[in-house]
C-alpha cells in the first residue's frame, strides 16, 4: 500500500507539492476543479431553455 | 417542436468560457504566490544556516559547487560547500573565486547584479540558452560554471594559460576570438575586465540553481557514443 | 486612388498596418536567412552583424510585424462587425506613425550599436536582451501608449455600435494581450525571477491571447468568405475560447520545468499543455467542416459555383487551420511531456516546432488578412488566384514546412548526442554540432529559407498588383 504514497522530497514543502501524489493526482485534482462547476451552469441553461420553449 | 439542446446553445458555452477561463486564471494566480516565495533570492544568512535555497544568495560564490544525482528526487541537484552524509549540501567547503572567499553579501550582490546586467547587455541569450531557453547558436549556459572543460585538466583552462576558472573564464569573454575552440566562434562583445568578473559570478550563481536535474548527465557522461 | 472603395477610415487605417507589417516581415525573413548562413558558413559577417544580432532582429521583428498585422485586423473587422466607423480612428492613426517610427528607430539601433554597457542604460537604451522581447524600455512605454489607444478605440467602438460575439471576444482578449505586457517590463538579478515572467508574456501570449485571436479571425472569415451561419460560428469560437483558455494558461507549466520552479510544475506543465492540442484540432475541423457544408448548400441549389469569395485569402485561412494544428498541436505536443523535454529542451528541436508554430498558427491567418485588405481596398466582388498568389503560397508553405523538418531531423542529432548521450556540456555540444543529420539539415534549412524567400516576393508582387489583375469578379 504504501506505494501509493510517496514522501515528499522537493525542496520546500507545499500545498500543490503534497497534492503531487504520483501520477496525475494533481491535475486531476486541479480539472475537476474547472470542469466539474460546469454541470451547474448546463443545468441552469437548461432550466432557462425550456421555461422558454 | 423539437427541444433545444444545451450543447449547441451560445450562452452555454459563453458561460462555460468564461467560467473555465476565470478558474484557470486563479489557479495560475495561485500557483504563483506559491511558486515566487520559493524562487526568490537566498541570503547569505540562509548559507551560514545551512538552509537550501532553489535559488541560493549571490555570497554562494564564495562556495564549492558541484552536481551530484539525489537519491530521493531521482535526479541531480546542485550541492553547495561539500555533501554530507544524506549526499545533501552541507555549506562548510568554501571555495576561492577571484582569491577570496569572503565576498560580502553587497559585494556579491553587486558582482551577481554586473553579470545579470551584462549577460543582457552583451545579448548572450541569443546565440546562447540559460536555464535551457534562448538560441542554440553556442552551448547552453546553464551549468557552463560545472563544465569539465574550464577545470583545472580541461582544455579551455589550459587553452587561456590562466591557473583558476574563474580566471580563464574572465579571460576568454573579454578576447573570445582568441581563444577559437571550433570554426563557429564567439565575437567580442567588448567585455571589460571588470564586466568579466561579473558575468563568471552570474554563471557561477546560476550553476547553484535547482533546476529539477536539468541538464541531465551533465558533465559525468564523456563521449559514450561519438557523434559522427 | 484605389482607395476610394474605402468607405470606413477604420479599414484604410488597417491598411497602413498591413502594408507595415508586411515590410517588417520582409526584414524578419532577411535576417533569418543571415543566421542560417551563419550555421552553414559561421565566418559570415562575424563582428559585422553577429548571429545575436542577426537573431535579434530575426525574431523581434516577427513579434513586431505580427502585432502590427493583428491590430490591422482588429481596424479591418471593427467596423463589418459593429455596424460603425471605429471610434477615435484620428488617434487611432497617430499611434501608427508613433508606433512605425518608434520600431525603426530600435531595429536601426539593434543593427547598429548592437551591444552596449553592463549597465541600465543599455536597457534603456538599446536593447534588454531578452528574446522576442528585446525592445528597449522607452521602447516598452511607447508600445503600452499605442496598446492602451488601440485598446481604448476597440472598446469604445464595442460599447457604441452593435457588440457581435466575435467583438465580444476581442475586447476581453486584446485588453489580456496588452496587460501581459507589462509583466516583461521589469529588470531582476534573479535569473529563475526573469524567466518566470518572461513566459507570461511569451506563453501567454502564443498559446493564449494570440490563439484566441485566431480563433475570432477565423470566424469572421468564415462568415466574410464563405457565409458561414454567425450563430453557428460563434458557438464554435466561444467553445475555443473554453478550450483554448482552459489548457493554455495552465499550460504554461511546460516552461517551469527546468528553470529553478518547484517539481509540481512537471505535472500541471505536462498535462495541461497535452490538451493544448485539442481546440486546434476542434479549430481545423471546424473550418473545413463549415467550408463543406456551405459548399454543399450551393450545389443543392444546382449552382456549380464555389462559395469562397476571396481565394488567396482562405487558401491561407484553410492552411492556417492546417499549419496550427501541426505546427503548434503536433509539434508543440512532441516534446511537451517532462520526460521528453529533459532531452529536446533548448535544441534545434525547439526551432523546429517554433517555426511551424509561430508560421502555421500566426504568419498564415494574417497574410490571409492582407487579401481580405487588397479585396477591399479594390473593390472587388469574387477574389480569385494568380500565378504569382500560387506560387507564392506554395513556396512560402512548402519552405517552411521544409524548414521545420531540416530543422527537426538536425534536432535529433542534436539532442541524442548533445544531451542524452554528451550531458549537454561545451564539448558534448560541439559533438551534437558536427552529427551528419545536424549538418545536412541545416545545409537543407538554409535551401528551404531561400525557398521561403523567394515565396516572400511573389507574395509582395502579388499584394502590389493582383488588385489591378481583370480576372476578378468586381
Ligand atoms: C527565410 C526563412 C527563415 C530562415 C532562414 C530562418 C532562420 C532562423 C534562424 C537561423 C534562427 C535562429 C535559431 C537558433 O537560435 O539557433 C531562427 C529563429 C526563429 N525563427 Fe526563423 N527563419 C526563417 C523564417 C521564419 C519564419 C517564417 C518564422 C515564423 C513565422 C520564423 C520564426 C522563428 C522563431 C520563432 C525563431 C526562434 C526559435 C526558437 O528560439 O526556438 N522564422 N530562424
Ligand atoms: C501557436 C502556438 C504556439 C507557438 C507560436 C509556439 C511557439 C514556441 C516557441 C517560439 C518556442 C521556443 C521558445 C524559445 O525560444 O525558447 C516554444 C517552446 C515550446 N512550446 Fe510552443 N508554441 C505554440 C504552441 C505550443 C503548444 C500547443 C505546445 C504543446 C502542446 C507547445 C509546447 C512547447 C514547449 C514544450 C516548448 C519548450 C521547448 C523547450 O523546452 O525548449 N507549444 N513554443
Ligand atoms: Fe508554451
Amino acid at each position: 500500500m504504501n506505494v501509493m504514497f510517496e514522501p515528499f522530497v522537493d525542496v520546500v514543502p507545499s500545498f500543490f507539492g503534497t497534492l503531487a501524489q504520483g501520477p496525475l493526482t494533481l491535475t486531476i485534482f486541479l480539472h475537476t476543479l474547472i470542469v466539474l462547476p460546469m454541470f451547474w451552469i448546463y443545468r441552469q441553461e437548461k432550466a432557462r431553455l425550456e421555461q422558454e420553449g | 417542436m423539437a427541444k433545444k439542446s444545451v450543447w449547441s446553445d451560445n450562452r452555454f458555452w459563453q458561460r462555460s468560457a468564461g467560467w473555465v477561463t476565470g478558474v484557470a486564471s486563479v489557479l495560475l494566480m495561485w500557483l504563483t504566490f506559491d511558486t515566487i516565495p520559493q524562487i526568490t533570492l537566498g541570503t547569505d544568512a540562509d548559507l551560514e544556516n545551512g538552509v537550501t535555497k532553489r535559488v541560493p544568495g549571490p555570497t554562494v560564490i564564495n562556495y564549492k559547487i558541484t552536481y551530484e544525482m539525489d537519491k530521493k528526487r531521482h535526479h541531480e541537484v546542485p550541492v553547495i560547500g561539500g555533501a554530507n552524509a544524506e549526499g545533501k549540501s552541507s555549506f562548510q567547503e568554501k571555495e576561492k573565486f577571484f582569491g577570496r572567499d569572503d565576498w560580502s553579501e553587497e559585494e556579491a550582490r553587486a558582482l551577481l547584479r554586473l553579470g545579470k546586467l551584462g549577460s543582457q547587455a552583451k545579448n548572450c541569450m541569443n546565440c546562447h540558452t540559460l536555464l535551457g531557453n534562448g538560441a542554440y547558436y553556442a552551448p547552453d549556459l546553464t551549468k557552463a560554471w560545472l563544465d569539465p572543460a574550464w577545470g583545472p585538466n580541461g582544455p579551455m583552462q589550459a587553452m587561456t594559460g590562466k591557473n583558476t576558472k574563474e580566471e580563464a573564464m574572465a579571460e576568454f569573454l573579454q578576447f573570445p576570438s582568441q581563444y577559437p575552440t571550433h570554426a563557429r566562434m564567439m565575437p567580442n562583445l567588448g567585455i571589460t575586465a571588470e564586466e568579466a568578473k561579473g558575468l563568471v559570478a552570474f554563471l557561477k550563481h546560476m550553476s547553484s540553481i535547482d533546476t529539477n536535474g536539468f541538464p541531465r548527465n551533465f558533465g559525468k557522461i564523456e563521449g559514450a557514443v561519438h557523434g559522427k | 486612388m484605389a482607395n476610394s472603395h474605402l468607405k470606413y477610415e477604420s479599414k484604410k487605417l488597417a491598411t497602413w498596418y498591413f502594408t507595415f507589417a508586411a515590410i517588417i516581415f520582409g526584414a524578419q525573413l532577411l535576417f533569418g536567412l543571415v543566421a542560417a548562413i551563419q550555421y552553414v558558413m559561421p565566418s559570415f559577417m562575424f563582428e559585422v552583424v553577429d548571429f545575436s544580432v542577426a537573431r535579434m532582429i530575426h525574431i523581434n521583428a516577427l513579434v513586431v510585424w505580427m502585432v502590427f498585422a493583428m491590430f490591422g485586423s482588429v481596424y479591418w473587422l471593427l467596423p463589418d462587425e459593429t455596424g460603425i466607423e471605429t471610434v477615435g480612428v484620428g488617434i487611432g492613426k497617430l499611434l501608427f506613425w508613433a508606433f512605425a517610427a518608434a520600431i525603426v528607430v530600435v531595429v536601426l539601433v539593434y543593427l547598429f550599436i548592437q551591444v552596449g554597457p553592463a549597465d541600465e542604460t543599455t536597457i534603456w537604451f538599446i536593447h534588454e536582451g531578452r528574446e522576442y522581447i528585446e525592445a528597449p524600455r522607452w521602447a516598452d512605454f511607447a508600445i503600452v501608449v499605442v496598446a492602451l489607444g488601440f485598446v481604448a478605440n476597440l472598446y469604445m467602438t464595442g460599447i457604441k455600435g452593435n457588440r457581435s460575439g466575435i467583438v465580444t471576444v476581442l475586447m476581453a482578449d486584446m485588453i489580456a494581450f496588452s496587460g501581459l505586457y507589462l509583466t516583461g517590463m521589469f529588470y531582476t538579478d534573479n535569473i529563475s525571477m526573469d524567466q518566470f515572467w518572461w513566459w507570461w508574456v511569451i506563453h501567454l501570449w502564443v498559446e493564449a491571447t494570440w490563439e484566441v485571436f485566431v480563433g475570432a479571425l477565423a470566424a469572421y472569415g468564415l462568415i466574410t468568405m464563405i457565409g458561414a451561419h454567425r450563430k453557428v460560428v460563434e458557438m464554435w469560437l466561444w467553445i475555443e475560447v473554453a478550450m483554448l483558455f482552459g489548457s493554455g494558461i495552465l499550460g504554461m507549466g511546460h516552461h517551469y520545468f527546468w528553470i529553478g520552479t518547484p517539481e509540481y510544475w512537471w505535472e500541471i506543465g505536462a498535462l495541461f499543455s497535452a490538451l493544448e492540442p485539442l481546440p486546434l484540432v476542434a479549430m481545423f475541423i471546424h473550418v473545413l467542416y463549415d467550408w463543406g457544408k456551405m459548399q454543399g448548400q450551393e450545389d443543392a441549389k444546382g449552382l456549380e459555383q464555389s462559395v469562397i469569395t476571396n481565394k488567396p485569402a482562405f487558401t491561407w485561412f484553410i492552411l492556417n487551420a492546417f499549419g496550427n494544428f501541426l505546427g503548434a498541436g503536433i509539434w508543440g505536443f512532441f516534446h511537451t511531456l517532462p520526460q521528453v523535454n529533459l532531452y529536446t529542451h533548448g535544441t534545434q528541436f525547439t526551432s523546429a516546432h517554433g517555426h511551424l508554430a509561430f508560421f502555421g498558427a500566426y504568419a498564415t491567418i494574417l497574410i490571409g488578412m492582407m487579401y481580405l485588405g487588397v479585396q477591399g481596398k479594390n473593390g472587388i466582388k469574387i477574389m480569385r488566384h494568380t500565378k504569382s498568389s500560387i506560387w507564392a503560397t506554395s513556396m512560402i508553405f512548402g519552405g517552411v514546412l521544409g524548414m521545420t523538418m531540416a530543422l527537426t531531423i538536425a534536432g535529433y542529432a542534436d539532442f541524442i548526442i548533445s544531451r542524452a548521450q554528451w550531458g549537454a556540456t561545451w564539448e558534448g555540444y560541439f559533438a551534437g554540432q558536427s552529427g551528419v543529420w545536424y549538418l545536412q539539415g541545416m545545409n537543407w534549412r538554409l535551401i528551404m529559407g531561400v525557398v521561403t524567400f523567394i515565396g516572400f516576393l511573389f507574395l509582395v508582387k502579388d499584394l502590389l498588383s493582383t488588385g489591378r489583375a481583370a480576372h476578378h469578379e468586381r
